[in-house]
């Protein structure tokens, strides 16, 4: 993950995020990621897991031994062992057709914090695991559109609790750094020059 | 981890690096040249206009033993004229100064920022490097010597602004290749807009890191094919072994 650092909160929290997962085996007691607390989880049964477990399950192949173990346990004669992870990845919702249609549409517009509040970040996870030409053109174009949109309101002492309000408490954490950097870098000018005055 | 200030200079050290300029003053005072680790300075004779730095100008100007020549440039009708240069073209900074003449092999070569040209012998067409800050300092310290303080503090807001709505602007057009024009921007500009630009970039980055690196992939494979013929070979080569 490069500049992620080990500690990096934003890192873990991006890590927590749900993502839509689809069991590819049935799994002896696992049932209570279902909520079902005593019994297995099915084959082909949708569980929201944290993207760092799903990732994991999808990611890790599944070792012939502990192929054969289940086959054992659960005698499921319809299982199709040749798929060699157990859970499929599905894109989550933040990232649905429906959400990157409405940033095609306008960016600026989209409460992103509502969808996930690590949406950038979430975004380039997801980006890792998918090879999706179209969400990296969509998502640096809403990045972009809505940097400049976040500048002019970093710079105008108004616009950030007046008409833009809405739009501030739509940001996601990324942009949310991005506002405070160009605020604050701005705000040290102001102070120099009015300490200068002060001399 | 972190850092208390940000990457690069606040604008107290630009401001800083600022008073090493050369500025014009018209001592009211004798002083016999001083010899100081940043070069000596020459001896000041009262009517005589001559070149120190802004530090010591600003020193000599607060204890009332000199007058500052503001640099030309800084001048209602100059900067009229460069804003609306700034105004006119959207998409360009109003160029800097021209750089000297490439100096011979005995002399020694100063970095831009430190240009006479920048300051002291600035054509009045151009805004040097520091002009946001030279501006701002010798506005605050002596008004009295210029013709209209008042007009010039204006025209410098306005340039202020202009400029860095354009620089905020630029991040829309980064694109693929990457990179913004950033020719005839000053320090205390750099300094102010570093920490925003630098953050679109790396979002951008983090966004694009699988999709670029994929892509030269990509590159290389299809520019460099003869590793994989030898190990298509191979695998060929095992399986007939396997199959005989």
């Amino acid at each position: 993950m490069g500049s992620q650092s080990y500690y990096d909160v934003d890192a873990i929290l991006t890590d927590a995020q749900k993502v839509p997962c689809t069991f590819e085996l049935t799994v002896p007691g696992l049932g209570y990621l279902e909520g079902n607390m005593t019994g297995d989880i099915q084959q082909g049964s949708k569980v929201e897991l944290p993207l760092w477990l799903g990732e994991m399950l999808a990611l890790r192949h599944v070792q012939p031994s502990y192929v054969f173990l289940f086959k054992r346990l659960t005698l499921p004669h319809s299982q199709s062992l040749n798929t060699s992870s157990l859970v499929t990845l599905d894109h989550p919702s933040a990232l649905a057709p429906r959400v990157l249609n409405a940033l095609k549409a306008d960016p600026r517009t989209v409460d992103l914090r509502a969808l996930a509040p690590h949406f950038y970040s979430l975004g380039a996870r997801i980006l890792d695991l998918f090879e999706e030409d179209d969400m990296v053109h969509v998502l640096s174009e809403t990045f972009k559109a809505r940097a400049a949109v976040i500048a002019g309101q970093a710079h105008n002492p108004r616009g950030a609790l007046g008409e833009g309000a809405d739009f501030m408490r739509g940001l996601d954490e990324t942009e949310r750094k991005l506002f405070r950097d160009a605020h604050d870098s701005a705000k040290a000018v102001r102070t120099w020059i009015t300490d200068l005055k002060k001399k | 981890m972190a850092l208390p200030l940000p990457p690069g200079l606040t604008p107290p050290e630009v401001a800083f690096l600022c008073e090493m300029e050369l500025v014009s003053i018209i001592p009211r005072q004798r002083l016999d040249s001083l010899d100081l680790l940043g070069g000596s300075i020459p001896a000041l004779v009262p009517p005589h206009k001559t070149s120190v730095p802004l530090w010591l100008a600003l020193l000599l100007k607060r204890q009332r033993r000199a007058n500052i020549v503001p640099p030309p440039w800084l001048a209602p009708p100059w900067l009229t004229a460069i804003l609306e240069y700034e105004t006119e073209h959207p998409d360009t900074f109003s160029p800097p100064p021209r750089l000297p003449p490439a100096p011979g092999d005995h002399s020694i070569v100063f970095s831009p920022p430190f240009l006479p040209q920048s300051t002291v012998e600035a054509g009045p067409d151009a805004l040097p490097y520091h002009w946001l800050e030279l501006g701002e300092m010798l506005l605050e310290a002596a008004t009295d010597d210029f013709e209209d303080g008042e007009s010039v503090r204006r025209l410098l807001q306005g340039l202020r602004e202009v400029r860095m709505a354009k620089l905020r602007k630029r991040t829309e057009t980064l694109d693929e290749p990457g990179g913004i024009r950033m020719n005839g921007i000053g320090g205390m500009e750099v300094a102010e807009g570093r920490s925003f630009i630098t953050g679109v970039v790396d979002g951008l980055r983090r966004i694009r890191a699988t999709y670029e690196e994929k892509r030269r992939e990509r590159g290389t494979e299809d520019g460099a094919g003869s590793p994989r013929t030898v190990d298509d070979y191979d695998d060929d080569e095992m399986e007939t072994q396997l199959t005989s």
